[in-house]
């Protein structure tokens, strides 16, 4: 329930930030330190970009219209120094010591997703959580959001004990906007929900260190938008591969109705601490 | 079941129509199959059959069908333990049909699972089992459904290209501690269709195309053989939970014109392709010159983003003779194989003027010129790790060989 609610938040956060008048707004991010339960009751110290001082384990999603200037004020509650970039869309704030704030200027000439990061100590404070997505759109479609991320529990945990890593990357846990399989179902942010017909969007950020290979029943969508290859704008597929800090935007125009999954298709990442269901696994439903 | 049964016959019938083409497969699930690796060992596999007198493959058998066919998939469970089930992978069939255990249906055993779909664009997808997927398509229970134009001819898609050969080569990997019954037999409840199940670390030691590696690559059936100015469509396909990064011999003009079963509207001319899990690519090639070469295939921790081995895939291109004594008696030998700091190449009476080497990244990282020694030896100290070694005789490639540095 307490789930629900927070996603409800959420998703009233992103349609109240797209509902916005166009032109100059204003909004604000939050950078929170807490602690991540995972499934198996392990926790692990984590670090997110969040719409509100109460930390939150899943990174503010961003969402605007093509015509907006955005005026972001970052506030650091953390007690290490962060900074706030975007490559993509030429973005870098001053270094923002700890119970400080920065604001920075965002704006994108064109539509499409884009990563947000911690540019300071980069990649350790990106591997600790601090990594979102924002989202400029050019029409009113019903759009859902999906920041895949992996966990290396060994990695986080040296590198917030003395910013170190003495191992292999090896991740055993896979998550969409913070949560796994069967929570990530609960997110109204992720979650397809739609009918025959709708055109539905679907951003994708990868902000982990590992490359997914997010696949698709029931439907084959459009590639919008590649970050990485943008030469393959425009192709058909079922399976679409997403590298390390590059985003993905789909087009999907079901034609049948159902309930469908979508999941990583490198099977090892529906798994989560070595068991199996889990991980980067959800189901889409499309109505009559 | 018996509701299915009686759909089944009706649709028998109601399929014959007009225009259509009706295509009934039969897959028999076992889990009692066995596999014997390159290096003899022999493990134990799931996987599909098509009678009682063959052992499950893998992949499994290739289906095909037409576009517009009115096709019927017979699941038969044979095998005892959990039950399973068909995913039409990129067919986009109805839910009742899409093979995912809580959400359709699940066959367990002694039972048939009747699955109906109408063949859509013309293009090379797959099936599996969807229960338990990630210990199911490791042990074996996948293949590949090509779907052909409406008249069945050589044709990528209506109006798409001609070709005279289509060749299929789907990648995986095989960790055999995955094949041992302490993870095949792993729980189920028959009374869920969701099944919790413990899962091992994945640390892949064979690397598979169509389910062969190393020197079994070297089958005919295996290789790429063509002629000059001949054009053959390629389904690559990766079933595997590693990355593939495949690169084609320049000289075969490789074009990529499909994926997904859809085309491509702007056909990439590469050279190199990468294909994640669950993907598949169609790729033209047209080559320009006799050539004997390889097709390289590197499987990619998705991690780690590193190269775990490398295959090859034999090509020949010329006349369609002599391709067994090609393949059988390289020209060069590379040994030992894995090794320290030191390996030999040894000639067997092909003259040649340099050795070059890349990582599995792509990237030369030694050359050496040849002294005329029927066996040289090559020192050099580089990080553990998958080599290609290219032997050339003014400035054309002779052989490709692969060096495992330990």
């Amino acid at each position: 329930m307490v789930f629900l609610k927070e996603s409800a938040i959420l998703f009233l956060c992103i349609t109240t930030a797209f509902n916005s008048f166009s032109g100059q707004i204003s909004d604000t991010i939050y950078i929170n330190s807490g602690t991540l339960q995972t499934f198996n009751g392990s926790s692990l110290p984590y670090k997110c970009f969040n719409s509100s001082n109460v930390f939150d384990k899943r990174n503010a999603i961003l969402s605007y219209s093509i015509s907006d200037t955005v005026s972001l004020t970052i506030f650091n509650n953390d007690i290490s120094p962060h900074r706030i970039s975007s490559i993509e869309l030429g973005v870098t704030s001053g270094l923002i010591s700890p119970g400080m704030n920065e604001t920075v200027s965002i704006h994108s000439a064109a539509s499409g997703t884009f990563i947000y990061h911690d540019s300071e100590n980069y990649p350790n404070n990106k591997i600790l959580g601090l990594a979102g997505m924002i989202v400029f759109r050019n029409n009113s479609s019903a759009s859902f959001y999906w920041n895949l991320k992996e966990l290396d529990t060994l990695w986080i945990n040296e590198i917030s004990s003395n910013n170190q890593l003495s191992a292999e990357y090896n991740p055993k846990f896979f998550l969409i906007n913070g949560n796994h399989n069967p929570d990530i179902t609960g997110d109204s942010s992720a979650r397809i929900v739609g009918n025959v017909g709708d055109t539905i969007h679907i951003h994708i950020a990868n902000t982990g260190n590992a490359i997914h290979s997010i696949h698709f029943h029931g439907y084959h969508l459009k590639v919008e938008q590649s970050s990485a290859h943008p030469g393959h704008e425009g192709r058909i597929k079922d399976t679409f591969p997403i590298n390390p800090m590059e985003v993905l935007t789909l087009e999907l125009v079901p034609h049948q109705p159902g309930e469908y999954p979508v999941h990583d298709h490198n099977l090892i990442a529906v798994t989560g601490a070595n068991i199996y269901p889990n991980g980067m696994f959800l189901t889409m439903l499309i109505e009559p | 079941m018996t509701r299915r049964i009686v759909l089944y016959f009706f649709l028998m019938s109601s399929f014959v129509s007009v225009g259509q083409q009706m295509v009934n497969h039969q897959l028999i699930a076992r889990n009692l199959g066995e596999k014997e690796m390159h290096d003899g060992i022999v493990l134990r596999t799931f996987g599909f059959a098509q009678s009682f007198s063959e052992q499950p493959s893998i992949p499994g058998p290739t289906l095909y069908a037409n576009e517009g066919d009115s096709v019927v998939l017979d699941l038969f469970n044979v095998s005892q333990g959990a039950p399973h089930t068909i995913h039409l992978h990129g067919l986009d069939v109805n839910q009742e049909n899409d093979g995912v255990p809580h959400l359709s249906f699940e066959v367990h055993h002694m039972e048939h699972g009747y699955y109906y779909f109408v063949a859509p664009h013309p293009g090379t997808y797959f099936y599996h089992c969807h229960v338990v997927s990630t210990i199911h398509v490791q042990a074996g229970m996948y293949g590949v459904f090509i779907v052909k134009p409406a008249d069945g001819s050589n044709i990528t898609w209506d109006g798409g290209h001609p070709y005279s050969q289509d060749k299929l080569y789907t990648m995986s990997e095989i960790d055999p501690l995955w094949h041992e019954d302490s993870v095949m037999e792993h729980d189920h409840d028959t009374t869920q269709t969701i099944h919790e199940v413990s899962i091992p670390e994945y640390h892949p030691s064979y690397f598979l195309v169509n389910g062969q590696s190393e020197q079994q690559l070297l089958e005919p059936d295996i290789a790429l053989q063509t002629a000059k100015e001949e054009v053959s469509f390629l389904r690559m396909a990766n079933i595997g939970y590693l990355a593939n990064r495949v690169t084609f011999p320049e000289e075969l003009n490789a074009k990529i014109i499909s994926t997904d079963g859809r085309p491509i509207v702007n056909p990439e001319i590469s050279d190199t392709l990468w294909i994640s899990p669950g993907e598949r690519y169609g790729v033209l090639i047209e080559p320009i010159v006799d050539l004997i070469d390889s097709i390289e295939i590197s499987y990619v921790n998705m991690n780690t983003l590193t190269s775990e081995d490398i295959q090859y895939v034999p090509v020949l291109v010329s006349g369609t003779n002599g391709l067994n004594e090609v393949l059988i008696k390289r020209p060069f030998e590379l040994y030992p194989n894995p090794s320290a700091d030191q390996f030999y190449i040894k000639s067997f009476g092909q003259a040649y003027d340099c050795i070059k080497i890349y990582d599995a990244m792509g990237r030369l990282v030694h050359i050496e010129n040849h002294d005329n020694t029927e066996k040289k030896s090559i020192n050099i100290n580089l990080a553990e790790g998958i080599y290609k070694v290219e032997i050339l005789l003014s400035q054309c490639v002779l052989d490709t060989l692969k060096w495992i540095k330990r």
